[in-house]
């Protein structure tokens, strides 16, 4: 079963490149804005795999929940900044 | 003499013939007319017949439609029995705060999963102290309605929405993996008959939730949803999802608690001038 | 100078949000001797949830919730609580914030009361914490101008 995980969150590791390249050459602030909010989404998922490898998900829910948290507000918060910056 | 006045009498006679015939002819057309128009009178009767034989097909639609919801018409109706009963009756602050405080001690247990006093009693602080700070944020806007009903109703929700977001996301799947890619993006457009801004935000999101569809906006009701092809489109309009949410948040019937509370109150000052 | 959001869908769901936030960021700093955590961890919580409020229903509302006269003396408070477990621990002939000694005030076992004083060192952490991460996004949002209806 840990094999089962590791190979998932190899593929998910994998996947993230894939939006990395949107966040660093994507044209345009909404693409990259949309693509860090991705990538944060992979990453919860990532941890919680994590947590299973390791054997003790009650800690990484803990960890996931507040990343998920401050992906939100910091995405809401860039999309914000740029609303008051009136150029794009 | 006598061969002038008799010229006379025929040409009266004749202009009295014509007359008659004239006011004859009017008769007749006026009698084509009243013809008509009963013949019109009974196309409009039996229009109105099957327009009244429509309203009770309706009727009988609409009652077996609204069966769903007679649980909340028959909680409603009795709610506004005790309004008009016990005409002062408006919901308290501090019944939100019990439930708001119910609502976060469940979370804290969830959360914690420690069943020891020490850690029980920190949940309670902790829960109390949150619960008094933002009660008035959790159900600012939810119409006076019985909000442990709505919220069984939402967790009944839950499994139904998640059978929708598999069965779409199996369609994606196929969609993306046909060689042809068959798809046919489109903006769509719609009025929801939803009210209340907890609604539409729970519909914007399960729409957003299920795949091949992104609720773009809300803007005053009307919802800007951006679609992967027509089959969408045709399950969106159905509109089984919207009915489900307003069933959540007992908005079906549109007999509204906060309705009759407006009326109470007039209903007060008017006993009080009588 | 932050606006509030005219955007629904995301003053709902921050309106919903905040009260579980909350409650999770005082679960972080109240099991922070067993899961990760602590009091930094949930202090930055509590001023993120704090943030996200002010973000979505701008300056004038939150401060109906929080004022910046509370701001200061949370933080304040918290350097207060921490100073003061650390002092009275001196005062019982121990080193500074030497948890142990609390038990002959506490009229508990010496471990137990080990675990109520870093429980309470991390209230005081968190406190500060979170009020001095929500000053400076204050602050600094308003573009050190004061506020519009203070003006008058």
């Amino acid at each position: 079963m840990s094999t089962f995980f590791l190979v998932i969150g190899l593929g998910l590791c994998i996947l993230v490149f894939f939006v990395l390249y949107r966040v660093v050459f994507g044209p345009g602030v909404f693409n990259r804005i949309a693509a860090i909010s991705a990538i944060g989404t992979k990453t919860l998922i990532i941890l919680l795999i994590m947590g299973f490898v390791y054997g003790r998900v009650e800690m990484f829910v803990d960890i996931s929940l507040v990343y998920a948290l401050l992906n939100f507000i910091g995405v809401l918060a860039a999309s914000k900044f740029l609303e008051m910056e009136k150029e794009l | 003499m006598e061969v002038t006045l008799l010229i006379q009498a025929t040409d009266d006679s004749f202009r009295i013939l014509e007359d008659a015939r004239n006011q004859a002819k009017g008769l007749l057309d006026s009698a084509r007319i009243l013809e008509d128009a009963r013949e019109q009178a009974k196309g409009l009767l039996d229009s109105a017949r099957i327009l009244e034989d429509a309203r009770e097909q309706a009727k009988g639609l609409l009652d077996s439609t609204v069966g769903v919801t007679s649980e909340t018409r028959q909680m409603e109706k009795q709610k506004i029995q005790t309004i008009f009963q016990g005409v002062q009756e408006t919901k308290s602050g501090f019944q939100n705060f019990i439930v708001t405080f119910s609502l976060l001690f469940v979370f804290w247990i969830l959360l914690s999963g420690k069943f020891d006093m020490f850690h029980l009693t920190i949940g309670v602080i902790c829960s109390i102290v949150v619960a008094h700070l933002t009660h008035d944020l959790l159900f600012a806007n939810v119409r006076v309605g019985d909000t442990m009903v709505i919220v069984r109703r939402f967790i009944i929700y839950i499994p139904w929405l998640i059978y929708q977001i598999i069965r779409a996301n199996i369609y994606v799947a196929c969609l993306a993996l046909s060689p042809k890619m068959p798809i046919d993006p489109h903006v769509l457009r719609f009025r929801t008959k939803l009210e209340s801004d907890i609604s539409w935000v729970t519909l914007a999101n399960s729409i957003t939730l299920t795949p091949r569809t992104i609720t773009m906006d809300i803007k005053d009701g009307e919802f800007f949803v951006h679609a992967l092809d027509k089959r969408v489109a045709d399950d969106l309009h159905a509109g089984e999802m919207e009915d489900r949410v307003a069933h959540i948040f007992m908005e079906a019937d549109h007999i509204y608690i906060q309705d009759a509370l407006d009326v109470a109150r007039i209903y007060v000052e008017l006993r009080k001038w009588v | 100078m932050i606006r509030s959001s005219e955007d629904i869908i995301i003053r709902t769901v921050s309106r919903v949000l905040v009260p579980f936030i909350q409650l999770f960021a005082l679960y972080v700093i109240a099991h922070g001797h067993y899961s990760p955590g602590g009091g930094f961890q949930g202090g930055v919580i509590l001023g993120a949830s704090l943030v996200l409020l002010l973000i979505t229903y701008g300056p004038k509302e939150t401060r109906r919730h929080i004022s910046e006269k509370s701001v200061t003396v949370f933080s304040s408070l918290g350097v207060l609580i921490y100073s003061g477990i650390g002092v009275i621990c001196l005062l019982l002939l121990g080193n500074y914030l030497d948890y142990g000694k609390l038990s002959g005030i506490l009229h508990v076992a010496p471990a137990e009361a080990r675990a109520l004083g870093i429980l309470g060192i991390e209230i005081g952490v968190g406190f500060t914490v979170m009020a001095i991460m929500f000053s400076i996004f204050f602050d600094i949002s308003s573009g050190g101008k004061p506020p519009e209806d203070e003006k008058e």
